[in-house]
């Protein structure tokens, strides 16, 4: 697989765990080992028969992706803490009807980028909420509080302007939530789109399209930047 | 294959979703076609403008929501205890997981009824005149239950948070692991300060130890990493001290941070591994202070202030 290509993680069997790097929580590997599926299964069995450990530890497998997610489309410590407790807590309701019939991966993914997809609608309803409001410490911009965590001492930091930063972030806003919900999870959760399409209950066609107008808009509007 | 299908082509192959035919019929068309092939580099150059804006998991949001998610599932426990079981093998029934005769399920139903009104008898009793008012209720309560009562009133099941004061020495064994949490675990920075300055007295101890250097790397704040390097400062010689020390330097975006990191770690040990620490810094570092010290270190070690 070429090397150029963006975000070539493939999930074939997404149960995760989780690496340390030089002590810090760096990444989501993703196994694929039959044993990895069994091992799942079973948790999961535990989980359904009230094993509370064996909830916590499935919930542990999954936590970092899913909040991952979150945070990044919806750029908001405060607002991604609150889907992560709902995604959880509705797992925990409702996991006694989980009947196997897809991977635990697609049921739960399901449930977070609907919680995601509701928040992304009501953000549009909204007109979008503005970026800078008003504290008791003068006004704060929600866009500046969230930390960029990439960002480093990189000389690739130059480039990535200001104006070029605000510009990404109006494109994607103005993506709609599907295309926006496709695109999170192509580009930077390396999903495939097959599996984009089980999880949001459609084709993978429809996915492919979804992600092809998003790459357009973005084209569009960031041509001038390049 | 024409400029338009590629185009097409382009995002998808760009993400390498593409069967093997169809991508090599794309690389046909982009040996031949100079306005595809810049098409595509615009692409890749969008595509690394969006990963700089990717925001990774801190380790200190995710130990947040856990905790707050363990509390979530702890009430959620508690709150269906017997009941709440009956309740979920009545609703597993329902959902198919177990066919109950049709006969079964209105006398189900009015088991639920029953639990309803049982339960809520078991729920001790207060007058809102021993509430005291609304406005002076702790501000973390919680409303869980609200029901009209007779005669107009209303009964509010509140859950409460009471504060109580414990007071010791660091040695106290409670106050210590109380101050260890508060360090590592609350949502209130000043706190976390506040902590890590007290506990700071008492580095000798490896936990007091650890969580200084946990803070010092991952906690969002700069006053806390601050005061945790203050903390660690006598320690700077340990090996684990020096890593904590050398991830601060090369990833912190705070100089007054990277400023006392670079010091200490020169002051106190000028061996090999410095070296390359020092190179990789001075190829990032826009600070001119630790430039000037990573420059200087080097020059007295000999060694060059270029990788190869």
């Amino acid at each position: 697989m070429p090397a150029d290509r963006i975000g070539a993680r493939d999930i074939l069997t997404p149960i995760p765990s989780i690496i340390l790097l030089d002590g810090k929580i760096g990444a989501v590997a993703l196994a694929t080992t039959s044993a990895a599926r069994t091992d799942e299964a079973a948790l999961i069995r535990a989980a359904q028969a009230g094993d509370a450990g064996a909830f916590e530890q499935l919930v542990r497998v999954y936590d970092q992706s899913v909040l991952r997610l979150a945070l990044n489309l919806l750029r908001s410590h405060e607002d991604a803490s609150d889907i992560y407790q709902e995604t959880f807590l509705r797992v925990y309701r409702n996991l006694h009807a989980f009947r196997f019939d897809c991977s635990f991966h697609t049921w739960l993914y399901r449930i977070v980028t609907n919680l995601c997809l509701d928040y992304l609608r009501k953000r549009k309803v909204r007109k979008e909420e503005p970026t800078v409001i008003a504290t008791e410490d003068g006004p704060l911009d929600r866009m500046g509080a969230v930390p960029e965590e990439r960002v480093d001492g990189d000389p690739q930091r130059n480039l990535f302007s200001k104006e070029l930063k605000d510009k990404i972030e109006q494109v994607l806003g103005e993506l709609t939530p599907r295309e926006r919900m496709v695109f999170e999870m192509r580009h930077y959760q390396g999903m495939r789109l097959r599996a984009i399409g089980e999880v949001l209950g459609t084709s993978e066609e429809a996915a492919k399209n979804c992600l092809f107008r998003a790459t357009q808009k973005m084209r569009a509007a960031l041509g001038a930047f390049l | 294959m024409n400029c338009e299908d590629a185009r097409r082509s382009l995002p998808l192959m760009l993400y390498g979703e593409l069967s093997f035919d169809d991508e090599d019929a794309v690389e046909v068309h982009l040996d031949k076609c100079a306005g595809c092939r810049r098409e595509m580099a615009a692409l890749r150059k969008i595509g690394s403008a969006l990963e700089m804006r990717e925001l990774d998991v801190s380790p200190f949001l995710l130990r947040q929501c856990r905790q707050r998610l363990q509390s979530s599932l702890e009430e959620e426990r508690s709150r269906s205890g017997f009941g709440g079981r009956v309740t979920a093998a009545l609703r597993h029934a329902f959902s198919g997981g177990f066919r109950a005769p049709r006969i079964v399920r209105p006398v189900s139903a009015a088991a639920l009824v029953a639990l309803g009104f049982f339960g809520s008898r078991l729920v001790s009793n207060t007058s809102v005149a021993g509430l005291h008012s609304a406005s002076v209720l702790d501000p973390v309560a919680r409303v869980r239950y609200v029901e009209p009562a007779p005669g107009g009133k209303v009964q509010l099941v509140v859950d409460e948070t009471r504060q109580r004061v414990i007071s010791g020495s660091l040695d106290d064994e409670q106050v210590r692991r109380l101050l260890l949490s508060a360090a590592k675990d609350s949502s209130d920075p000043g706190l976390r300060v506040e902590s890590v300055e007290i506990l700071k007295q008492d580095c000798d101890s490896n936990d007091v130890r650890d969580v200084l250097m946990t803070a010092l790397q991952h906690d969002p704040n700069p006053g806390v990493r601050l005061k945790a390097l203050e903390g660690l400062k006598p320690y700077a010689r340990q090996p684990e001290v020096r890593k904590a020390l050398a991830h601060a330097l090369l990833s912190d975006d705070n100089p007054g941070i990277r400023t006392q990191a670079i010091d200490l770690l020169i002051q106190n040990a000028k061996e090999q591994p410095l070296i390359g620490l020092l190179q990789e810094l001075l190829r990032k570092e826009s600070n001119s202070y630790v430039r000037l010290q990573c420059q200087k270190a080097l020059r007295e070690m000999k060694a060059s202030a270029e990788t190869y």
